[in-house]
């Protein structure tokens, strides 16, 4: 290939933009795929935060019609004032049941300040007598008034109600208080969403015991140590490497923040975090968001592929033209001349040079062919203007 | 003679010899050398730059070693 030939350095002109084009392409699609995932990954944050935060109150409310019913039943009110925990143990087990199969993990009842030992557990009858000592068993005894949110206890990470109940005299018999496991949320909002959801809980708040023991009796493994800050809790997803966060919980803005595309072969996900706090405000945990967008990252690699085909194609196609009209308007009428100034000069007056254009290289042709004729015609005196000299 | 005409004679035989398209072989010579065959005669003077010229011409084009 001869680098001073106009043919080739239009070729390699065109080359240039071929792969201009094809890289401006990739780097479109590259770019806007980012731009829109992150758009997703921005929405399930958001949907899963207000999701959670519906399921949040409703659970909430649900509790709070129950334990109003509850402190409606005489019998109970009764059986509690009279610090019966059989004949107590006996009027809600049943319930108990029933309600545990509605989602309630939690109920308890315990003693009025300023002892509040647990009186009675329904979900654990055999254990009683001791102090929680947490932010809501204070909250609710310096108020007197229903206290609800969430509390990261030994038994758990749970939304719960806490209210006194009163005798029939109007004395404060104690309090109940009814639970939920914040676990359970995500594998609701998994089967609303269709994305994944995690719930860490920081390690702060956690008892490193508690987490050992919890995890042989749910014969999970003990995934303590898997990162600095957090402890995975529940998850509804089979792998753990795609819940990833680096840093303390208490980091996660209000907001949620997205957190970086998680690529695996032909899947891609978005991801993403908000925080949950418990009743005092504290970061306890944080809950990571998951949405698969494999099918949106085939259908890019799919649309790209096709442009980048339709781009090669058109730019070929447009290379080949150019190409062609060059040899025809240009190249060949050069080469004409070329070989008919060679022949001229080699002695044949007779090849003529064609002029069938008035454009450019016509031009050029026709002022060649009016120079070849003088040349000829000189050419054709010499013997003549020898004689004379 | 001159040896531009010698160098001229030496060229026409060896593209009658070989069949070649006079005009273009002699035209392509003329335009490397700066001279024109036509006008090169047994009285064209010497000239040492002008036969250099023709003989790198001759090479070049028929692959005379003249």
């Amino acid at each position: 290939m001869k680098w001073n030939l106009i043919r080739t350095k239009v070729l390699a002109a065109l080359g240039g933009c071929l792969v201009v084009g094809v890289a401006a392409i990739v780097t479109l699609m590259s770019y806007s795929f980012a731009r829109n995932s992150r758009a997703l990954a921005a929405e399930s944050v958001a949907g899963a935060e207000k999701l959670f935060t519906i399921l949040e109150a409703r659970e909430i409310s649900k509790m709070a019609a129950v334990s109003e019913a509850l402190i409606m039943d005489t019998q109970v009110r009764d059986a509690f004032a009279a610090k019966d925990r059989n004949r107590l143990l006996e009027l809600t087990a049943p319930l108990y049941l029933k309600l545990k199969s509605e989602g309630i993990t939690n109920w308890m009842f315990h003693a009025p300040e300023p002892d509040m030992a647990v009186f009675l557990r329904l979900h654990n009858p055999v254990k009683f007598g001791d102090h929680l000592n947490r932010y809501m068993d204070k909250e609710v005894a310096l108020t007197h008034a229903m206290v609800t949110g969430n509390e990261l206890a030994k038994a758990g990470f749970a939304v719960r109600i806490l209210r006194p109940v009163y005798d029939a005299q109007g004395t404060l018999a104690g309090y109940v208080e009814f639970g939920e496991e914040i676990g359970q949320f995500i594998h609701t909002m998994k089967s609303q969403t269709g994305d994944d959801y995690g719930l860490l809980l920081s390690k702060k708040f956690v008892d490193r015991q508690f987490w050992a023991d919890s995890s042989a009796v749910w014969k999970r493994r003990d995934n303590w140590d898997d990162n600095p800050d957090y402890v995975l809790a529940d998850k509804t997803t089979a792998s753990d490497k795609i819940i990833e966060f680096h840093g303390p919980l208490s980091s996660v803005p209000e907001r949620g923040v997205v957190l970086e595309r998680f690529q695996e072969g032909d899947s891609a996900f978005v991801r993403g975090i908000f925080p949950i706090h418990d009743a005092a405000g504290n970061t306890v945990g944080a809950m990571f968001v998951v949405r698969d967008i494999s099918a949106l990252y085939r259908e890019m690699r799919s649309t790209r592929n096709f442009l980048v085909l339709v781009t090669v194609g058109a730019l070929a196609l447009g290379m080949l033209l150019v190409l062609v009209l060059l040899n025809r308007l240009v190249f060949r009428r050069l080469e004409h001349i070329i070989e008919v100034a060679t022949r001229v000069v080699g002695g044949d007056y007779q090849t003529e040079i064609r002029v069938d254009s008035d454009d450019e290289v016509g031009q050029f042709e026709q002022l060649f062919e009016q120079f070849r004729r003088v040349f000829v015609d000189l050419m054709e005196h010499v013997p003549e203007l020898q004689e004379k000299v | 003679m001159s040896k531009l005409y010698d160098l001229k004679v030496l060229i026409e035989n060896k593209i009658k010899a070989e069949g070649l398209d006079a005009m273009t072989i002699k035209g392509k010579i003329g335009l490397r050398s700066g001279r024109t065959l036509a006008l090169i005669s047994p009285t064209t003077p010497d000239d040492p730059d002008a036969v250099a010229k023709l003989r790198l011409a001759a090479k070049e084009v028929l692959n005379i070693d003249a």
